[in-house]
């Protein structure tokens, strides 16, 4: 399968940092267009004036990381398109690879305990079951 | 103060394995702290001994009713007042129509169906009446339809219900003597006052590490709140009522906010969803679990005569009307307030209170799970060629929607 779209969920660690760079160098390969996509948690309960200022807070944070990733794209000659949204990452990006016919979705792994996911669950783990397009699990290395 | 340490860290451990769970399951922190309340009397009660928890202790009774009050006042403080008034007519038909069919529909169903006295089965009425803001709001954040006029005029409409739910409340048990006369002439003099003299207040005082805000409201709050047990009404009621008429000044300072939030529901209101939660009895819900699920249905039931064919008249597609019907059947905080109000002011009894609380509960998921899975007005989603990306979000979340 050649990728034309490929969706990357980005949330600034370092494993994800890996895994876009794993999507940029696959893109460049299969001349494929490349998204990015950074969720944002709302505050819980939500509230509107603070779901805004947690909305251009993260939307300030991942503008300088964007930048960034932007350059590299450049230099690969990929074109790249970046987007902060707010909600579950799962849900969110799920949604945005939906929306945008992404045919591949490209998400880091943080090689967490088992306690860990346990408690909090795994990003990865609930893309990987959830998504109708193929899935690429990248190990920070 | 070796035991009230002991027991603060009891119940902030509590709080964090219920913000644990409520992570892992991806429900309502309050949901998931009211469970972590009920399981723990439980089986602390079976093991230790009940008075383990202390609930009763008055330190513990005081955070938990200030979480109520302060809980109520940031509701009340969410208001949109625009919205509220380009379109009143709407919001202000639906959203009374939302609290009356139930509160009426379920009084009459405690009463003859489940044989409750009549002010037991008015509490019933009140506490099922409500329209839960915090979990229409992020179930619209999700789908991004909290940005739409529908998604607009179904929130304003979710603060008129609770409004109806809290004026209720506050009156409807009151003795109506001098006293409540007295409770009810300040109340409407502060609010009346407060939205001129707040903002010039803070204006001229604030802004200070000191935090004179917090303490200016804090003030406001506990006077009004104590006005309102002398006349043996509700504290919750004045402190809503602040919260809208605060909600386009005070209630637009993010920071404000922000510090309010985090003394809220970091600290109190754990305490008072605990609480709440300890007082249910499982053997009572075991025992009569039809007496639940009536009043839970009984609650879908009225909302939806009620509100289908008033979203109907007001022009909203069956979609829309059916998914605005489920959404305005939820319930959660202010269902709880009433339902622990009727407890501690013995107009129900432990057992009432268990199911009115489990029907609450199952109000909180049930609605928005037949919505979602079905009902979804898809059509008013922002489509997918904008940057807010199948209508996760408002427009401006989406900054980076560049070629690189």
């Amino acid at each position: 399968m050649i990728p034309t779209h490929i969706l990357v969920g980005h949330d600034g660690s370092r494993d994800a940092e890996t895994a876009f760079g794993d999507a940029l160098d696959l893109a460049a390969l299969a001349r494929a267009r490349l998204s990015v996509v950074a969720v944002a948690s709302p505050p819980e309960p939500p509230a509107e004036v603070e779901t805004q200022a947690a909305i251009d807070l993260a939307t300030s944070h991942y503008e300088r990381l964007f930048e960034t990733l932007r350059r590299r794209a450049q230099e690969h000659h990929v074109p790249l398109q970046t987007y902060v949204l707010i909600g579950h990452p799962v849900d969110q990006i799920l949604k945005a690879a939906a929306a945008h016919a992404a045919d591949l979705i490209v998400v880091g792994h943080r090689g967490r305990s088992a306690i860990r996911e346990w408690v909090s669950g795994s990003t990865s783990r609930r893309i990987v079951t959830h998504a109708t397009c193929p899935v690429l699990v990248v190990r920070a290395r | 103060m070796t035991e009230v340490w002991l027991r603060a860290a009891l119940w902030l451990g509590l709080a964090l394995a219920a913000t644990l769970l409520s992570i892992r399951l991806r429900v309502a922190t309050a949901l998931s702290e009211i469970v972590v309340g009920t399981v723990a009397q439980l089986l602390i009660g079976m093991t230790v001994g009940s008075g383990l928890l202390g609930t009763g202790e008055g330190w513990i009774t005081f955070l938990s009713a200030t979480g109520a009050v302060l809980l109520t006042f940031l509701a009340g403080a969410e208001l949109d007042p625009v919205v509220l008034r380009s379109k009143w007519r709407e919001t202000g038909v639906i959203g009374l129509v939302s609290f009356a069919a139930p509160f009426l529909g379920c009084a009459a169903f405690a009463r003859f169906a489940l044989g409750w006295t009549p002010q037991a089965s008015w509490l019933a009425g009140v506490a099922l009446s409500t329209t839960s803001v915090a979990v229409v709001y992020a179930v619209m954040l999700e789908l991004g339809l909290n940005s739409t006029g529908f998604g607009k005029a179904v929130l304003g409409a979710c603060f008129v219900t609770d409004l109806g739910t809290v004026i209720a409340l506050g009156l409807l048990f009151a003795p109506f003597t001098a006293r409540t006369a007295i409770f009810a002439g300040v109340t409407l003099v502060v609010v009346a006052v407060l939205p001129w003299a707040a903002p010039r207040f803070f204006r001229a005082y604030g802004g200070r590490p000191s935090e004179l805000e917090a303490k200016f409201l804090l003030l406001v709050l506990f006077a009004l709140g104590g006005l309102a047990a002398w006349a043996e009404s509700e504290a919750v009621l004045p402190a809503y009522l602040i919260g809208m008429v605060l909600a386009g000044t005070v209630g637009k300072d993010h920071a404000l906010v922000r510090r309010l939030r985090t003394v809220t529901f970091g600290l109190l209101t754990p305490f008072y969803f605990i609480r709440a939660g300890s007082f249910v009895s499982v053997p009572a819900l075991v025992a009569a679990p039809t007496a639940v699920g009536g009043l839970l249905v009984a609650k879908l039931l009225t909302k939806t005569i009620g509100l289908w064919p008033v979203t109907r008249l007001f022009r909203y597609p069956k979609t829309e009307a059916a998914y605005a019907t489920l959404l305005m059947s939820t319930g959660l905080t202010f269902g709880s307030i009433s339902a622990l109000f009727g407890l501690t002011h013995r107009i129900i009894d432990q057992a009432q209170y268990s199911y009115v609380m489990a029907a609450v509960i199952g109000s909180a998921v049930v609605p928005t799970l037949v919505a979602n899975a079905f009902f979804v007005p898809r059509y008013l989603l922002p489509k997918a060629q904008t940057p807010a990306l199948a209508g996760s979000l408002p427009q401006p979340v989406a900054a980076g929607d560049r070629e690189g």
